[in-house]
């Protein structure tokens, strides 16, 4: 069984070298996509014998999943699925019209799946400077997908985005150092940092500890879009292609956040407490649900819009991860949710900017009427983010709501509500325009299979989700966040 | 002894100035003036007149007497090598900082009065100079008191020695560096300032005596030769063996030749610094001096 | 005592000051260049048992700061046609002074660290002294060019953090890390190409096309 483990990494190195061999442009999408729906069967067996399988090493002990990394893994090939189906339709234009020729096809597919490989790499590392080193590679690998379309702009957001991620996830080694310095005065029993093996350690000095995670969380929350170091995300997400944008925003960011949540396990576990982890939670949760408020408002943008919006959404699951095991839940759950919701919207926005020539709000109107399908989801992207009853997001900021009243959190509750129903109203005001008005262009009739396959898969999940939860999948987010508390 | 030592340092200090000029020459492929131009020249500045501005006060021609004087105080406070300096006691090397600081502070009031633009820039851009170098001054003293626990700059130079080198490198290497960039700074040579200059904007030091003539000029230009001796003789003491065994004198006095033919070697291979950039050399002493000085209570 | 470890830290010091006060850039690249070496010699002396992996480790690293690096970055400075000078925002004279206060500031931190049973304090102070001038370097910089410097003086300085404190990284880690910022150099490199493509300069201030 954990050979499956192995198989996850080797898929998209396949992918990459296979992608050497191919000539047409269309067929490097189709490798993409063949990779990852290989890559989804292999969840898939897991997921079956999953009561029995989870947690599960390999390797000597240097891969390992369990409930934690399981859900975040499960997220990542639904991102990366989407993205793959909906890089089809995205592309389908370009190709044709040569903007993209065949190099650029390869270059844009090998980085796909090498940004797959480490963010794999990083899920299933257990030792924190595997993980790490996963991480710092991702930064490396998806920053040219950011400008495989060489304009000014995107080589812009790319250098922003490649400094400031590599300097902050160099911050995060820094708390890797001193989570190994804060072993040295009883070092008995870890040998090579696996998670594992630090979990069961004894013996660490506190203060070095709390320190070590003060740098983790500064460090890979740059990465995962935490204000106040969110700078780079809203440049990035602008000018990144649509699939692209959804996988930042719908994996990438929360592949960061899991490696914050590893190491606040860690020091929860060690001082049997979690209110010190809590506190720093609960503060950049908020920075980070508040201060993108006011750019959502005056915002002139659709993608920086979404991306403002997914640093508020990473603030709500950063808040929820300080409100005690039942915010962990909530949190776990408003991962999936989100990152369904903000795929959506960004194919949409991606597709819209396409067909519309610019993602200026001001430009882009009318679009249920003129391009149903895009318009259709980009309501539905738009009104789960806001939260609104029948889709997911309600139901895990409801989650949210309750565990923030259970812990007590007052001042925390209200200024999480004033925040996302500020949100709530800039939103509104932004999308019934682009949704609703005056259309400015020919109505378009025709959308290709692949396009309404990921549209239709995600609304429906996002329905469903928003009405049931299954049990099987409500135990294991059980166990996810008990993982993610750290403290049995 | 000592007296011996004073009358030495008087008569020969304007032989360095001439041992540097003469290997700038040589380096450049000349062959450069006699040995005993500076001498030559001074009996002939102390030949000929003075001439006054109509506009100035007393205080030009009070100036070059005052630098002079100071100057020769601090040659009573310096070691010659081996021979212990006339005057030493505790901190007797800020009394030695503010001689030269008084003998410049006269200098520019000196060259202020004269009236002329040109000498006021060069006063405002001497006194902004030693504003930074003065702090690098001290910090390679204080340094250097640390390094040897000796109070006095006589103690100080005389029981330096190869211990203090071995057990300190870094710190003494660093104050070495600093006390000759300082050395360059007080002295206006290049990459600070350029003696030899002939154009006024860019001058800072000779801008200032432009319009002084006669016996005036000769007493400025033995005080420059002075203080050139004066501070290649601390510096050249760093690396002499301790004690006071007299024997040391030759090789202390050729050590001294050694730096003059440093400073000729520094001016031939680089150019004069932009002044802009001339604050920056000065900060780096006063930093490598610090350093130094921070490294020694480290340990 | 006059060790070599001890002329190593002293090397470190003088090129964190260099950096800082220099204009050149070139001058700079050389100047991280022998950072990186020394900073690889660093584990060699005295701090763990030697082993053939350290050795390696440090060979490694040794060719790739101080040979790969340089060769890539002066290149760069050659294609690109950069101008020469490095431009900052925050002048010498400043950044001098704020390097020596931050190095007596890091000396400082450093003694009252909790490391019981650790004897590398001054080590540590220094590695936090680098990052830091690392940092300094990365914002107070106008040319592209000498973020990546800074960058990598901030890498050197967790790697000395990493020789101090932590020894018991395992050596895949290790490599992970040097192929990590290897890669990143190689990558900011190519940014700083296409940079100088697209706007016929690498000055960072002038990147102000996204914004709000």
């Amino acid at each position: 069984m954990s050979s499956l483990l192995i198989l996850f990494l080797l898929i998209p190195l396949a992918g990459i070298a296979l992608a050497s061999r191919l000539r047409r442009g269309k067929h490097f999408f189709l490798l993409s996509l063949a990779m990852v729906l290989l890559d989804d069967l292999c969840l898939l067996v897991g997921v079956l014998k999953l009561p029995t399988s989870l947690p599960m090493k390999t390797a000597d002990g240097w891969l390992y999943l369990d409930a934690l990394s399981g859900w975040h893994l499960l997220v990542m090939l639904l991102v990366y699925t989407a993205g793959s189906v909906f890089a089809l339709d995205y592309f389908h234009n370009d190709l044709a019209g040569g903007r993209l020729n065949r190099a650029t096809a390869r270059r844009y597919n090998q980085l796909w799946l090498g940004s797959l490989w480490t963010m794999t790499l990083t899920l299933l590392a257990n030792n924190i400077g595997l993980m790490w080193v996963g991480m710092e590679a991702t930064t490396l690998v998806t920053a040219f997908l950011i400008s495989i379309y060489a304009t000014p702009a995107a080589i812009e957001a790319m250098w922003k985005y490649l400094i400031i991620c590599s300097v902050g996830i160099a911050f995060a080694f820094i708390g890797v150092l001193l989570v190994t310095a804060s072993l040295q005065a009883d070092a008995s029993g870890v040998h090579q940092l696996f998670f594992t093996e630090l979990i069961k350690a004894t013996g660490y000095n506190h203060m070095l500890l709390k320190a070590a995670f003060l740098f983790s969380l500064v460090g890979f929350g740059t990465k995962a879009g935490l204000a106040p170091t969110h700078t780079w995300l809203p440049d990035a997400h602008s000018q990144a292609p649509g699939p692209v944008s959804a996988m930042f925003s719908g994996f990438m960011l929360n592949a960061a956040l899991y490696c914050i949540m590893r190491h606040a396990a860690l020091v929860n576990h060690a001082l049997a407490s979690d209110q010190f982890t809590s506190r720093l939670f609960v503060l950049f949760g908020l920075l980070s649900i508040t201060i993108p408020a006011a750019f959502i408002l005056y915002q002139r943008d659709l993608k920086r819009l979404l991306a403002y919006s997914s640093i508020e959404h990473l603030g709500i699951i950063t808040l929820g991860l300080g409100l005690g095991p039942a915010g962990c839940f909530a949190s776990l759950l408003h991962t999936l949710n989100h990152s369904m919701a903000k795929s959506l919207s960004f194919f949409a926005a991606g597709r819209l900017g396409q067909i519309h020539g610019t993602h200026k709000i001001q430009q882009i109107r009318g679009a249920l009427h003129s391009t149903p399908l895009w318009g259709v989801a980009l309501a539905g992207g738009l009104f789960a983010l806001i939260g609104t009853a029948p889709f997911s997001i309600f139901i895990s900021e409801y989650f949210m709501v309750k565990a923030a009243i259970g812990r007590g959190a007052t001042v925390a509750l209200i200024i999480f509500l004033l925040g996302i129903s500020v949100i709530f109203v800039a939103l509104l005001k932004q999308m019934i325009p682009m949704l609703w008005g005056e259309g400015n262009i020919e109505r378009q009739e025709s959308s290709s299979w692949s396009g309404i396959m990921v549209v239709v898969a995600l609304l429906t999940l996002l329905l469903f989700f928003g009405i049931y939860l299954p049990l099987p999948m409500h135990n294991f987010l059980n166990r996810a966040a008990a993982l993610a508390g750290g403290l049995q | 002894m000592s007296f011996i030592a004073l009358i030495l340092s008087l008569a020969l200090a304007p032989l360095l100035l001439s041992i540097i000029n003469r290997s700038k020459a040589v380096i450049a492929g000349r062959r450069g003036a006699p040995l005993l131009q500076p001498y030559f020249n001074l009996t002939r500045l102390l030949q000929k007149g003075v001439v006054y501005s109509d506009v100035s006060s007393g205080l030009v021609q009070l100036s070059p007497v005052v630098n002079l004087a100071v100057l020769c105080c601090c040659v009573v406070l310096v070691p010659l090598g081996p021979i212990p300096a006339i005057l030493h006691f505790s901190g007797d090397f800020i009394l030695l900082a503010y001689l030269m600081g008084m003998g410049r502070f006269i200098t520019m009031l000196g060259a202020l009065d004269t009236g002329s633009s040109f000498e006021g820039m060069g006063a405002s851009r001497e006194a902004f100079f030693a504003a930074l170098a003065e702090p690098a001054f001290f910090l390679t003293m204080a340094g250097l008191a640390r390094i040897t626990g000796a109070q006095s700059l006589n103690d100080i130079l005389q029981t330096i020695n190869s211990e203090h080198w071995l057990h300190a490198t870094p710190s003494l290497l660093l104050i070495a560096v600093a006390f000759f960039l300082v050395f360059l700074a007080e002295n206006a040579r290049i990459p600070i300032d350029d003696p030899t200059t002939h154009l006024e904007l860019t001058m800072i030091h000779e801008v200032m005596i432009l319009d002084h003539s006669g016996p005036d000029l000769a007493m400025i230009e033995y005080g420059v030769a002075l203080k050139i001796w004066l501070l290649a003789a601390i510096f050249a003491a760093l690396f002499v063996p301790p004690g006071t065994n007299v024997l040391w004198l030759p090789l202390f006095l050729l050590l001294m030749v050694a730096i003059g033919m440093l400073v000729a070697m520094v001016e031939s291979s680089m150019a004069r610094l932009r002044l802009i950039r001339v604050p920056q050399l000065l900060i780096s002493a006063g930093v490598f001096a610090g350093l130094a000085l921070f490294l020694e209570f480290v340990q | 005592m006059l060790t070599l470890m001890s002329l190593l830290l002293f090397m470190l010091v003088l090129t964190n000051l260099t950096l800082l006060g220099s204009s050149r850039l070139a001058f700079c690249i050389r100047t991280v260049a022998v950072q990186g070496v020394v900073l690889g010699l660093v584990p060699l002396f005295g701090l763990q048992p030697f082993t053939l992996q350290h050795g390696l480790l440090s060979l490694c690293a040794i060719i790739l700061k101080g040979g790969i690096f340089p060769w890539l970055l002066l290149r760069g400075l050659r294609v690109a046609r950069v101008k020469r000078e490095v431009e900052p925002f925050i002048g010498f004279n400043v950044s001098l002074s704020i390097g020596f206060f931050t190095l007596i500031g890091s000396v400082i931190f450093a003694s009252r660290l909790p490391l019981t049973g650790n004897n590398n304090t001054l080590i540590i102070a220094l590695a936090i002294f680098t990052m830091l001038t690392g940092l300094l370097l990365l914002v107070s910089r106008r040319k592209a060019l000498s973020m990546v410097l800074g960058y990598l003086v901030l890498e050197n300085g967790i790697y000395c953090l990493g020789t101090a404190v932590a020894d018991h990284i395992p050596m895949v880690v290790e490599f992970g890390v040097l192929l990590d910022v290897w890669v990143a150099v190689f990558g900011m490199g190519i940014a700083m190409y296409q940079i100088n493509r697209e706007f016929d300069h690498t000055d960072v201030d002038r990147l102000t096309e996204l914004r709000g």
